[in-house]
């Protein structure tokens, strides 16, 4: 064996030595033309070498830099992949992202906050916004209650403190990866991430395909901030377990959002503004708005459950004096005036909101009518009654 | 050379350069950690690993002096339904004082049944029931507060005499500072981290006692709620009415409201910083938490009055009754010198009215 491989191998050396046309035939490019001698190929083994090490190098700055091919084209922090906003944009793929990092202020008096923008040559906006819910020295709570509570929004379930329509989604981070906001801050709500399309919407009707996409974004979004924060639950996609979508509903003359015994007021029932859209499905809150324009509703009846949201109206249902209403001792807090009507009950779970608030103070009786009676319904149906809250003389 | 070296010699120098090949080959695998010689330990049944999450399991909790983590295990067998595992871990450093300290945490796994006796399985329940524990997510029937935690494992581990099988969890750390033990954090991770471990560690105790469900548990949400914190300031105890406290005998207590849901409630009274009970009130109606009870609920109404079958003993009062087509189950845990009856009725009713059934206790209408 051995002595026929050393046969073979000495014939070809033989060959390439003695036969140099051979060699000359081939085109000078040839690597056996180039790599004729040992020290020519030692160079050249020398220039690819570096040539593939500096490559691979780059690559790997490239790479861990995120610049280049390898650019984060992930928008919003880092949470949603091209394919995500996609899907917030009917499928378009041309969608500018802008984004203001999520941080915390050095004392962390304002919690985290940070802002995402997704901006479509056509003109349509996603705004994203990370925030601790603040109630605070007027703070923003009840605006953003305005839109985010909405009727036409539907609690994302499962225990979830969180909604979603076609227009608005928002979702607090859960406790277990961040902690119960503190009770000793109590004007100081959750940590949410909430989306906002910044369209306003004459139409009632809620198109379930939009407010699953944005369900399942928020989701996204706040699945990306608990791993940020090194925590390991993941929420699962709620689209599948959602309620379906509010409607309009037929309302009797003696049950006024669909509860039983409350009567809708003359004034509220000819306003032609449409009529009651109410939240569907268990959650933290049940709305009940009528006659909406540009967002705002001309009377809204809202239950809050979740005592980390209800806190948004603890500090006002403390406030005016002049209206207070009262109920048993340790009962709650809340008061009325020609606008609006508000109880903070203490219910087995934790503060509870019951809210009845008209735009105007045009009919003042039709609050105080409404008030109690509201309370009263809505408490039985949670689990919180029996509970009776007693109005302050008319004056 | 050849003919000089017989076979049985090239053999043996074959044989002794693989043998030597292996061992430097070993050698180098061991010295850079990779396979097999990964140097993880893994623990309770191989669930847990080394530098797997939560700090205990990390590599830094052994950098102080003298540190070491040890374990102890007996898994349970499709013959012996029960198993125990424990890890210990003990270390030592110097605080800024250049005193001593001294650092010892113990995490304990136990599976088995609830305990027999009904009133050892009361306190057994109420233990991981009650206080600041709040529900598994995923619909897992169990509950952790972070410290300790309960799983209830599926029918097919139930005992032979019909008794559910469970895997609890338990921990306990403390700092030695010579003259003062002060307890301090096992470094669990939080109630998130505790249903990840407690999940991982009953799938591997089914696996071993041969129940294991065709597809094994799993946690994948986080924990949407936390407990709020206990309140010192009061008359009215978690917010139930008809627990009313005169303004003297509240000033030294602190109530602790832990869950507040459908399957499950509980309200601890307690003396201020924790340490004497006034009592602890239970509500279970998960219907797998609700089988913890089977047996020991007796087989008539505790007291004239009362709806369901129930037991009222000097150290506890068990009631259950059917709500809404699944039982709910009261307990309340109290030393026997406080007279805790109203208190247990106002429980009960306000619970059930709560969760919209019919009154529990005599003469209730409350909330």
């Amino acid at each position: 064996m051995n002595d026929s491989n050393d046969n073979e191998r000495d014939q070809r050396d033989e060959r390439d030595e003695r036969v140099p046309l051979h060699e000359r035939r081939r085109p000078w490019w040839h690597w056996r033309r180039v790599a004729r001698s040992r020290p020519r190929l030692a160079v050249i083994m020398a220039v690819t070498g570096a040539l593939v090490g500096a490559l691979l190098g780059g690559a790997g700055v490239a790479w861990r830099a995120e610049a280049g091919p390898f650019a984060d084209d992930r928008a919003c922090w880092g949470a949603l992949g091209q394919d995500d906003v996609a899907e917030l944009f009917g499928g378009k793929r041309d969608i500018r992202t802008s984004e203001v990092p999520i941080t915390t202020d050095r004392i962390g008096a304002e919690g985290p906050s940070g802002a995402c923008r997704l901006t479509s040559p056509r003109g349509r906006r996603i705004t994203v916004q990370a925030h601790q819910l603040d109630a605070r020295f007027g703070g923003a709570g009840d605006r953003w209650a305005d839109e985010f509570l909405s009727a036409r929004l539907t609690p994302l379930g499962d225990g979830l403190l969180g909604m979603a329509s076609d227009t608005r989604a928002w979702l607090a981070v859960p406790d277990g990866c961040i902690g119960r906001p503190s009770e000793s801050d109590i004007d100081v709500g959750p940590t949410v991430i909430d989306l906002d399309t910044g369209w306003t919407v004459y139409d009632d009707e809620v198109d379930t395909e939009a407010r699953d996409a944005l369900a399942r974004a928020v989701v996204k979004l706040v699945n990306h901030y608990m791993a940020d924060q090194g925590c390991t639950g993941t929420i699962a996609d709620p689209g599948r377990r959602m309620a379906g979508p509010p409607l309009f509903r037929d309302e009797k003359e003696d049950s006024m959002c669909g509860i039983k015994g409350l009567r809708l007021p003359a004034a509220f029932a000819h306003e032609g503004r449409g009529g009651a859209v109410v939240t569907r499905g268990d959650g933290p809150v049940r709305t009940c708005d009528r006659g909406v324009l540009f967002g705002h509703p001309g009377l809204r009846l809202m239950t809050i459950e979740d005592p980390r949201l209800a806190v948004l109206y603890d500090r006002l249902s403390r406030d005016g004096a002049k209206g207070r209403v009262s109920a048993g001792e340790q009962d709650g807090y809340g008061f009325v005036r020609d606008d609006m009507g508000l109880f903070q009950a203490e219910c087995q779970t934790g503060q509870v909101t019951f809210l009845v608030r008209a735009e105007d103070g045009d009919h003042p009786g039709d609050i105080r009518t409404l008030l109690p009676r509201y309370v009263a319904a809505e408490a039985d149906r949670i689990g919180c009654g029996p509970l009776r809250v007693t109005l302050p003389a008319d004056g | 050379m050849k003919q000089l070296m017989g076979g049985v010699r090239r053999r043996a120098v074959l044989v002794g350069g693989a043998v030597a090949a292996l061992v430097v080959a070993g050698v180098g695998t061991w010295a850079t950690d990779t396979w097999p010689f990964e140097g993880k330990d893994t623990y309770c049944w191989d669930a847990w690993k080394e530098d797997s999450g939560p700090d205990f399991l990390s590599g830094d909790a052994l950098d102080g002096d003298n540190a070491r983590r040890t374990s102890k295990e007996t898994a349970p067998t499709p013959r012996r339904q029960r198993g125990r595992c424990t890890v210990a871990l003990r270390s030592e450093r110097t605080d800024s004082d250049y005193d001593k300290v001294e650092e010892e945490t113990e995490i304990t796994v136990t599976y088995g049944p609830a305990p027999e006796g009904a009133a050892p399985r009361m306190e057994w329940i109420g233990g991981y029931l009650g206080d600041r524990a709040m529900p598994l997510p995923d619909g897992l029937p169990g509950a952790t507060d972070g410290r300790h935690a309960l799983l209830v494992l599926p029918k097919g581990c139930d005992t032979r005499d019909g008794r559910p099988t469970a895997v609890t969890l338990d921990s306990t750390a403390r700092s030695d500072y010579g003259d003062t033990t002060i307890s301090a954090d096992a470094g669990l991770g939080g109630s998130q981290s505790v249903a990840r471990l407690l999940v991982a560690v009953a799938n591997r105790a089914m696996e071993k006692a041969g129940c294991a469900p065709a597809k094994p548990l799993e946690v994948v949400s986080p924990m949407a709620t936390l407990p709020e914190d206990e309140e010192d300031f009061f008359t009215r105890a978690c917010r139930i009415r008809g627990l009313e406290f005169g303004k003297d005998a509240a000033r030294d207590l602190e109530y602790q409201v832990g869950a507040v849901t459908r399957d499950l409630q509980s309200c601890s009274v307690r003396t201020q910083s924790g340490e004497g009970r006034y009592f602890d009130a239970l509500m279970v109606s998960q219907p797998r938490l609700s089988a913890l009870f089977d047996g020991a609920t007796g087989s008539k109404a505790p007291a004239r009055g009362w709806r369901g079958t129930g037991v009222f003993a000097d150290d506890y009062k068990v009631v259950r009754a059917d709500c809404a087509g699944r039982p709910l189950t009261v307990l309340m845990l109290a030393p026997s010198p406080h007279e805790t009856t109203p208190y247990f009725a106002a429980f009960a009713d306000a619970v059930a009215r709560r969760v919209g059934c019919a009154p529990v206790a005599p003469g209730g209408t409350g909330r």
